[in-house]
């Protein structure tokens, strides 16, 4: 997006007509073909009047132990506090390609050195500027060992001892090993880049807590209530943010949030629950955002213990779920089906390559009895921690019967569920939209921090690593892609994994409000309007 | 009456010590706890290990129940958890917010209650008492959860939309400038209660309409009315307020569900979330708070019950 652009399209926020902005840009010197202007210009056209000022009401379930902080998220009341607050060197597009933010260059100068060189001139809350220095403390505290910070996994190969500052605004980063996948790593939402000093010791409490360069500052906070923010009048992006005011409320529950947004006590909500969504769609002053995403909830088997070591009683598990049904009747159809691979929108992607895998209960059954597990008993683990996780394993009890295996289901509270975390021996988790070396980073390899199948364990999996280190180091991208078939083509064999399909976020807003683009990506309501800076009032 | 009253707060303590070391346990027996809650998903054992450390969860439950009780004894109630912020400047907000819902729901319940039970006793078996005796009937036996939702559906959010369906409040403004707010949480309450007094004011005032003092009233001469008012009335108050200061003491803990239906942020919202999240000051705190309120009202309604009955007045004195 271009200045000239922005600077466009706050004339017609003025009033000015598509003939007087034609006379605007000739003054200004742009060129427009075929009256054609950028993106921003054609969206103002579109909505004619945007509003400034307003405060907006986001709705979100949340509890005593919420927190802001610019490099952390528990649960999804965080990571809306942390996007309105909070940006990071890059972030990821609507379509999921990758752009800057802070930085001005993010580039892979080798599979094993990067640049960094942060904009000029801009401003933290607190009216100090944007160094590289600030940059430098960021990845320090993220992958500070005692923090265990969210992105830290994801920082691994960043070599601390050998970060070259080369001016005000730049670095050099050397890694101590090739890792191609750190610019998308640098996009994270949770890569917020916080001023030196800021709370080295907590994601709850220190000093300059809450300090970033996002477009709204924190006011105030009240944990388990909500969050107010103001409009950061010095704010880098020309022309945003639009409101005044941002208020982060809290709801005790999915259906407390819909009837909020139907009472029309608050501007937005995410994931609406999918029976309401039909009350939400028949009300002509509310909106349905669906966006189609690569998120998934799968139910995970420990290849590690009885009796998901046997490999053919994984397969058959994996034959023992009706997708079509869980998509439809779990998600009301909003999802599509998946095949055991994760990460759908990388450009590797090969689970439609593999045969499609669909419910066979007898083929389960003999897949069983040559293991000699005949009239099989275990035990599923679950919570709403997200949508999706009940829902599939709910059914999946239902559809293993059929194939001789008696399901007990355990749906726990989310911190019951979380004391047994990563030792369930079956149970169902949930994960959002990454590419896939940056999720077998997350979810698989050994030095993952969730690796909820103990995949490490299985016998193949020194393989698997060495493809993975040998992905990291290809900067060519259809070798590199080659590879990573290889790694899921193993996965897909004999992992853990039942992915059953991915899911769409279906969110509800307020027919005042107007800017929510469709969003690929893991956060709700278009990255909640990117930090509540790219959506309005008309 | 002062000794007996003295007693009864005696008493009382002890009551709220053993609840305490029932709630104490209970919470012992959930799952996970609360450096679970705080560090979530990513939770490694070192982190799990570090932050016990640090809330003090890595010490013997005797150890940690000793802490708690004796810092309660000397004015302390801790801090939570989760946000680190004291116990008293967590609860103070949020108690305003309930005691207000209470005090209201209890200001209309009460006398609404006993209205309505002396008037179907004085009209018994005509249609306004058999109306009221089924409405009372139904509506005691849904849960309050029901009755919110359908409220909520009728005047909120499908039917009509008069009201707000949800609490949404600042923190440090009080209750009372929502007015609009409140009506669907107040109604669930009242209709909670109602009920139940209105029974049992109809069939205390039943008794007493068929009892010789009325009956000479009646033979006196006096209108029906004064009768009633007079005489019968403050006869029947006795079991009333036993019953009125037992649904005063269970409003406490039905504003958990109400609060919750609501987003009403009040002491019982509290509780949910801290329960959820294994706060464990938090949930101490307001056990006892509710713990207190039983005990206190039980202990008024006696009062007041020995005050309105001359025989039990008399043996104490």
């Amino acid at each position: 997006m271009t200045t000239a652009d922005e600077a466009l399209s706050r004339e017609i926020e003025r009033g000015m007509t598509r003939q007087d902005i034609l006379r605007r840009a000739a003054a200004l010197g742009i060129v427009v073909a075929g009256g054609t202007f950028g993106p921003l210009t054609e969206a103002a056209f579109a909505s004619t009047k945007i509003k400034r000022g307003g405060t907006f009401r986001q709705a979100v379930f949340g509890g005593a132990g919420d927190f802001i902080d610019g490099q952390h998220i528990v649960a999804k009341s965080d990571i809306v506090r942390n996007v309105v607050g909070f940006e990071g060197l890059a972030y990821f597009d609507e379509k999921g390609v990758i752009k800057l933010s802070l930085a001005e260059e993010l580039k892979a100068e080798k599979a094993n050195q990067y640049l960094i060189r942060v904009r000029d001139g801009i401003e933290f809350h607190n009216g100090k500027t944007l160094t590289i220095d600030d940059v430098i403390y960021s990845i320090k505290r993220t992958k500070n060992p005692k923090l265990k910070l969210f992105g830290n996994a994801a920082f691994g190969a960043i070599d601390l001892k050998r970060i070259k500052k080369l001016d005000k605004r730049t670095c050099r980063l050397f890694l101590s090993r090739n890792d191609v996948t750190l610019k998308e790593a640098f996009a994270q939402y949770y890569q917020g880049v916080v001023p030196v000093g800021y709370a080295p010791n907590s994601f709850i409490k220190g000093p300059l807590k809450h300090i970033g360069t996002g477009p709204f500052k924190v006011k105030s906070f009240t944990p388990g209530r909500e969050s107010v923010h103001e409009k950061n009048e010095n704010y880098w992006r020309s022309g945003q943010p639009y409101f005044d005011q941002v208020r982060i409320i809290n709801f005790p529950s999915d259906a407390a949030k819909v009837n909020a947004l139907l009472a029309g006590q608050i501007e937005a909500m995410s994931d609406v629950p999918f029976a309401q969504v039909p009350v939400v769609k028949g009300r002509s002053n509310l909106r349905i955002l669906v966006s189609p995403t690569g998120a998934w909830t799968p139910l995970c088997m420990r290849v590690d213990v009885a009796p998901f070591n046997d490999v053919r009683v994984r397969r058959a598990f994996r034959l023992l779920i009706n997708r079509p049904q869980v998509v439809q009747q779990g998600l009301s159809g909003a999802g599509r089906i998946g095949n055991d691979i994760y990460s759908p929108f990388d450009p590797a992607y090969a689970g439609d390559e593999f045969p499609q895998r669909a419910y066979d209960p007898e083929q389960a059954r003999s897949l069983l009895k040559q293991a000699g597990q005949e009239g099989l008993t275990v035990e599923l683990a679950s919570t709403a921690w997200d949508t999706g996780m009940n829902e599939g394993a709910t059914i999946f009890a239902q559809n293993a019967k059929a194939g001789g295996v008696n399901v007990n289901l355990r749906i726990l509270d989310g911190t019951a569920f979380n004391d047994q975390y990563l030792k369930w021996p079956f149970s169902a988790d949930y994960w959002g939209t990454r590419n896939y070396l940056l999720q077998a980073a997350s979810g698989v390899l050994k030095t993952a921090p969730f690796n909820e199948t103990h995949w490490d364990q299985y016998s193949g999996y020194n393989r698997f690593e060495s493809l993975y280190r040998q992905a990291l180091g290809t900067v060519e991208e259809k070798k590199r892609a080659q590879i990573i078939k290889e790694m899921q083509r193993m996965e897909y064999n004999d992992g853990g994994l039942i992915i059953w399909g991915f899911k769409n976020l279906t969110d509800g807003y307020s027919a005042k409000v107007s800017g929510y683009k469709v969003d690929r990506g893991t956060l709700n309501l278009n990255k909640y309007g990117n930090g509540f800076r790219t959506i309005y009032f008309v | 009456m002062t000794g007996f009253i003295i007693r009864r707060l005696l008493l009382g303590l002890v009551t709220l010590w053993i609840t305490s070391l029932i709630i104490f346990a209970a919470t012992q027996a959930l799952p996970g706890d609360a450096a679970r809650s705080i560090l979530g998903r990513s939770a490694t054992p070192e982190s799990l290990a570090a932050l016990r450390q640090q809330l003090g969860l890595d010490k013997s439950v005797f150890t940690q129940y000793w802490e708690w009780i004796s810092g309660v004894l000397t004015g302390d109630m801790g801090a939570s958890l989760v946000n680190s912020l004291p116990v008293t400047e967590v609860l103070s907000d949020r108690l305003v917010y309930s005691l207000f819902l209470m005090l209201l729901a209890a200001a209309i319940s009460v006398p609404l209650g006993i209205y309505l039970g002396a008037a179907s006793a004085r009209r018994r078996d005509s249609a306004f008492d058999q109306t009221t005796s089924v409405a009372t009937l139904g509506l005691a036996a849904l849960p309050e959860f029901v009755v919110g939702i359908t409220l909520v559906v009728v005047f909120a959010t499908n039917v009509f939309t008069w009201l707000p369906g949800v609490a949404v409040t600042e923190p440090g403004v009080g209750p009372w400038h929502y007015p609009k707010q409140l009506i669907l949480p107040v109604a669930v309450l009242v209709i909670a209660v109602v009920p139940y007094t209105a029974r049992i004011m109809r069939a205390s005032t039943v008794e007493i309409l068929e009892s010789d003092f009325v009956e000479m009233a009646r033979l006196k001469g006096l209108p029906e009315q004064r009768v009633l008012w007079r005489h019968a009335v403050p006869n029947a108050l006795a079991p009333t307020f036993q019953v009125t200061a037992l649904n005063l003491a269970y409003l406490a803990g039905g504003i958990v569900v109400v609060e919750a239906v609501f987003n009403y942020p009040g002491v019982g919202l509290l509780l949910v979330d801290s329960v959820r999240s294994r706060d464990m000051p938090v949930v101490q705190a307001i056990a006892l708070l509710i713990a207190a309120l039983y005990v206190v009202l039980n202990l008024l309604a006696d009062v007041a019950t020995i005050l309105v009955s001359p025989r039990l007045r008399t043996s104490l004195e």
